[in-house]
Parts: structure tokens; sequence; C-alpha cells
């Protein structure tokens, strides 16, 4: 080899050496790189290394933002869309509607029997048919348990679907469950409270047996009466409705005759009480004068009554309306009197009638 | 040298990378894998997410199965109870691949598709079974303590988890519960029916609740006004009687001279009882007018 040829090889390795220095670099750069990820606003992200999630409970979910994690097959980034506040319906207890139904306010029409395929519905207690559904509200309690716990079919796919989808059997459970204990005028009517927190309940302890690894915050149950017998339910409502106005009224109509009592007896005490006064102040005011009056008397009863008889006299002429004075006939024979007791009003005199 | 030491590190990297991706493989928290040397299953089930070593294919293979709870529903279908009642159930059920070494060479490929038929077969059976013991009044009843249905979903998942655990499916039941029950569409009909009839009771009864309540509250009410009048009565006539008896105390006065008592009330009398509105016929013999009497004689009438 000439020297001129090994140093031409010497220069185009070295050369060459350079270009692979800078690829390796660059591939640094690039692995180095494609370890940032961001994460968008309705997702979560866990970071995997080796398989196992990185951080312990909520810390294990990576928010918004930008993040960086080691290449592959150290660390592996999986996405979750996850909304703060998960909710999800039953699927069971209700008959066929669609959304578009559901927002007019209309239902479909009602046949004389429901098909099991098709219409939902629980049983009752007392063995009735009613439509009744639930909107469970839930939030991720443990992420480990609710996203590495639950499949949804899919294989190697990390999402909410699967716990989801047990929190809504869950509850579908529970509106059975409840159902088949409660009577039909209890979950309609007379217990609406009591049934929702019984559904709530069963969902919350079946939440916890299952390990889903959520929370049930709020739990809203709807109950209606079969569409088949949706007048003669209303009717029972009306008669009930009728019933309670019944005794309202009686209630009332039980007030005012007490109190109408209440105030008949006091106005009889009372007029009692007062002619216990008078009487007793008539009484002593008479003892009073009789007292003043003894003395006059006894000095010279026959002197006295006759004086206190005119006096007497005096005032009753006073006051009486008709007086008729009707001396004695001169025989000494006793007078006719006839007493006309209905007395006529005057009559005009006139030329006709004198 | 400086230069070389950087590019020696540099293809150590790449190499360890390389290296990683050939001879190992990590199991996900949410897997279970078994690893086969020359298609032999290890002893263990690789179940903790971890990375693991293992020579290249075709030497190893590695086998990955999901190992999370997966939801599977039954069809809703029909069963007898024990009292003759048809009763439509469907049930859900979370279950899991517990032991992949078993589960894999039973199913095709560690299918979970053909492991949920398997399930379903098993379910029925143990549905049919479980029900027919039971009566219609064990599924519905008011008294919570007579009411079996969660001691019904604890026996049909006993019954499929006894079946598996003999099979050796490597399957494992999480949970199991109730997700729809009914009755076949004719039956809902006949209760239909029963329900009107029952609301056409209730209708009535509330109608005459309200009139007989109604009645008895009033009724109830003028009896204690009645009373109430009559105890107010009884209070006026003794206080009444206590004034007569207060008023009594006075009488010993007007017995120190009963004639002018007498007289004095007499007195009294005439004078309440000559009032206005009345008329007096007297004659000449009544004082004052007995002055009459002693005039002259030419006023006497013929």
């Amino acid at each position: 080899m000439s020297d001129a040829g090994s140093q031409a090889l010497a220069e185009a390795l070295r050369s060459s050496f350079v270009i692979v220095k800078l690829a390796l670099a660059a591939l640094l750069v690039v692995i180095f790189a494609a370890g940032f990820f961001t994460v968008g606003p309705q997702e979560k992200a866990v970071i995997l290394r080796f398989g196992k999630p990185q951080g312990e409970a909520q810390k294990m979910l990576l928010g918004a933002g930008l993040h960086w994690s080691l290449p592959y097959p150290i660390d592996e980034v999986i996405r979750i869309p996850i909304t703060e506040i998960q909710k999800v319906s039953s699927t069971v207890g209700w008959y066929l509607t669609s959304p578009e139904m559901e927002l007019a306010g209309t239902e479909p029409p009602a046949g004389p029997s429901l098909n099991p395929q098709i219409d939902g519905y629980v049983v009752t207690a007392d063995r009735n048919i009613i439509h009744t559904r639930a909107t469970v509200s839930y939030h991720i309690d443990d992420p480990r348990t609710a996203i590495f716990n639950f499949a949804n079919g899919t294989n190697q796919q990390f999402n909410l679907a699967g716990v989801s989808n047990a929190v809504q059997n869950a509850v579908n459970e529970a509106l059975i469950l409840s159902a088949a204990r409660f009577n039909v005028d209890d979950i309609i009517t007379r217990d609406i409270a009591g049934f929702q927190d019984a559904v709530s309940q069963r969902v919350s302890e079946l939440a916890e047996r299952e390990q889903l690894g959520v929370a049930i915050d709020q739990v809203q149950v709807q109950s209606v009466a079969p569409r088949q017998l949706k007048d003669v339910f209303a009717m029972v409502t009306t008669a009930r409705q009728n019933r309670d106005k019944l005794v309202n009224d009686a209630l009332s109509e039980q007030n005012r005759i007490a109190s109408q009592a209440g105030a008949l007896a006091a106005s009889i005490t009372n007029a009692a009480e007062s002619a216990r006064t008078r009487y007793v102040t008539a009484i002593e005011s008479d003892a009073m004068a009789f007292t003043e009056l003894l003395p006059k008397y006894e000095s010279n009863p026959n002197l006295f009554a006759q004086l206190e008889l005119a006096k007497a006299m005096t005032q009753i002429l006073t006051n009486v309306q008709d007086k008729i004075f009707l001396p004695q006939r001169a025989d000494g024979k006793p007078r006719e009197l006839r007493l006309q007791l209905n007395r006529e009003p005057p009559q005009p005199k006139s030329a006709a009638n004198p | 040298m400086k230069k070389n030491l950087i590019t020696i590190v540099i293809a150590a990297v790449l190499v360890m990378i390389f290296a990683l991706l050939l001879f190992t493989f990590q199991v996900r928290q949410s897997e279970v894998a078994v690893l086969t040397t020359f298609g032999k299953p290890a002893a263990n089930n690789l179940d903790q997410p971890d990375l693991y070593f293992k020579w290249p294919w075709p030497i190893q293979q590695v086998y990955r199965f999901d190992k999370r709870t997966q939801n599977f529903e039954d069809k809703y279908s029909e069963n007898l109870t024990a009292d003759n009642t048809m009763l439509l159930t469907s049930v859900y059920v979370g279950w899991r691949i517990s032991n992949a070494k078993d589960f894999f060479p039973k199913f095709a490929g560690g299918s979970v598709e053909v492991a949920q038929r398997q399930l379903e077969t098993m379910l029925r059976s143990a549905k049919a079974a479980v029900i027919g013991k039971h009566n219609l009044s064990d599924f519905v009843n008011p008294d919570p303590k007579q009411l079996k249905l969660e001691a019904i979903e604890d026996e049909i998942k006993t019954a499929v988890q006894n079946q598996l655990a003999t099979q050796n499916y490597g399957i494992s039941i999480d949970f199991l519960g109730v997700k729809k029950l009914g009755l076949p569409e004719s039956v809902t009909q006949t209760v239909f029916d029963r329900m009107k009839s029952e609301r056409q009771v209730l209708i009535s009864e509330a109608q005459f609740q309200g009139e007989a309540e109604a009645t008895k509250i009033k009724s109830a009410a003028e009896r204690q006004a009645a009373d109430v009048l009559a105890n107010a009565q009884a209070e006026a006539t003794r206080i009444e009687g206590s004034g007569v008896a207060e008023a009594a105390k006075t009488l010993a006065v007007f017995q120190q001279n009963p004639e002018l008592a007498i007289f004095q009330l007499q007195l009294e009398a005439l004078k309440n009882s000559l009032n206005q509105k009345s008329t007096l016929i007297f004659d000449e013999r009544t004082p004052p007018f007995s002055l009459f009497q002693n005039l002259p004689a030419n006023t006497q009438t013929k």
C-alpha cells in the first residue's frame, strides 16, 4: 500500500466515522424526543414501566399537558379517555323508547302485553309489573383497579368501558333486587325516596363487593306504572287525593266545631260569672240598705212602712203607662170590669163611622 | 480517544436496546403470560407485571392473556320455578382467566369467545337447577327475610364455580348477578288484568275510607263540642250556686228583722213589676188614692 492510498483510506474511514457518529447522535436525540407526549383534556395517561403502572392511586393518572417517558421497551404510555364524573344508566326496566321520543315527551303505543325481548320492566314484591330506570354518577376511586382489572371485550386496550359496564350491571341488579322487595305503591308514590335509597345502597354495596375501584356519587331513580295501566293508576291517585281532601275538610270542620264550642262554653261560664257577681252585689247592697233602714223601721214600723209605700207609689205612678181610677160604686156592689187584652191600635174617626 | 468513548457508549446503548427487544418481554399489569419452551408450557404463570427474560423464537415463545375481569351476559331464558311459574332470567357474570396455563390448552388459542360459550352452557344448567329449587316468593317478596334473590345468585355462582373447578378450566368467577327478571309475554297480560282489578279495589277503598274517616272526625268533633258545652253548663250552675252560697252569708243580716226584709223585697218587687208599659187599675182603697175616700159627697157618682 502506498502512503497516499492508506492516507486516502484513513481519510474516508474518518469521514464515514463522523457520519456514523452523527447518525448515532441523531438517533439518540430522536429516541429522547420520542419520549415526549401530550395528554389532552378529555383523557389521562398512565406510564407502564416494564408493564407496571407508575405512581400510586390518583397520582397514577397523568393529566393534560406535556409529559416525558423512557422509550418503548422500558416505558409504555397508555391513554385512557376519562372525564371527572362518569355517568351510566340502567339498561333494564324501561320500555323501548328512543332519545327523540324522550325529548318530545311521547312514548310508543302500548300493546296489551310486554315483549320480554324489547320492553324492560321489573317485578315488584307484590308481583306487579312496573318500569323503572336509574342513572348513576360515580368517580374513579382506584385507577389501578378500575383500569387494569376490567376488560371491555377488546384485547389489550385500556379504557373505562369495562368498569363502566360493570357499574351498569350493578345498577341493573340493584333495580331488580330492590323492586323485588318493594311494593308497587311504595316504588311509585309512597316511598319513592326509600326505593331510590335502596337502589343507591345496593349499587354502592356491589361496587365495593365486586371491587370496581369506583365510588358512587349519586343514583337517581325514576319509576312509572306501565303505560297500559296509566289511567287506572292515575285514578287511584285522584281517589286518594279526594280522600285526603275529605279528611282535611273534616279536620278543619272539626277545628271550627271545637273553637265554636269553646267560645260558647266561655260565654256561658262568663255569663254565669257575671250573674253571680250581680246577684251577690245586689244582695249585699240590699243588706247594706237593710242595715241602714233597720233602726228607722224599728223606731216606728207602721209609719216607716206607710212612708216607704207612699214613696214607692210615687215612683210607680210616674212610671206606669196607663192609670185607671175606678171608684167604688155608691151601692157598694163590686163593679164588673172587662179587660181586652189584645189592645187594638186606635182607629181614625170618619164621618161614616162616628 | 474521548470521541471514541462517546461512540462506544452510544453503540452499547443501541445494542442493549436491541438485546432487550430480542431477549426480554414485558407482562403488563392487565396480563398474564405463559412461556413455552419448544411448545412445552412452563410451570408458572407469569402474572406479575415486569420484564422477563426469554430465549428468542423458536426456542421460547410467549402467550399473553388478558387477565382482566370480563363481562358476560347470558341469553334471557325461561326456567320453571319450584311452584311451576315460568320465569325469565338473565345474569351477568364477571369472570377472568385465573390460571392461563390451564386455560389456553382447553380453548382454541385461548379464545375468550370460546370460553364464554362454555360458560353459557354451564350457566344454563346451573340456572335451571337453582331456579327449579325455589318458589316465586323467593324471587320477589316484601319481607326481606324471605327474599332469597341474593342467595339464588350465590347458588348459581357456586354451581358454576364448582363445575369450573372440577373441569380445571383456569377460569374463576368474581361476581354474578341477575340482570333481568321477567315473565313470559302472555303472563304479563294477565298480570296487567290483575293489577287493574287491584287498582279498582284501591280506588273504592280510598273513596270509602275518605267518607268514613270524615264522618268519624266530624262526629267525634260534635261529641266533643257537646261535652264542652255540657261541662260549661255544669260550671255555670256551679258558679251560680256558689253565688247563692256566698249571698247566703249575708242572709244573717236580714234575719235581724225578717218583717222589714220581706217588706223591702215586696216593695222592690212592686216597683219592678209596675214599670213602664203596664196598666194600673185602682180604686179609692189603694193608697195614696185612699185620700179620695174622705172627700165631700158631691164627687159621688150616681
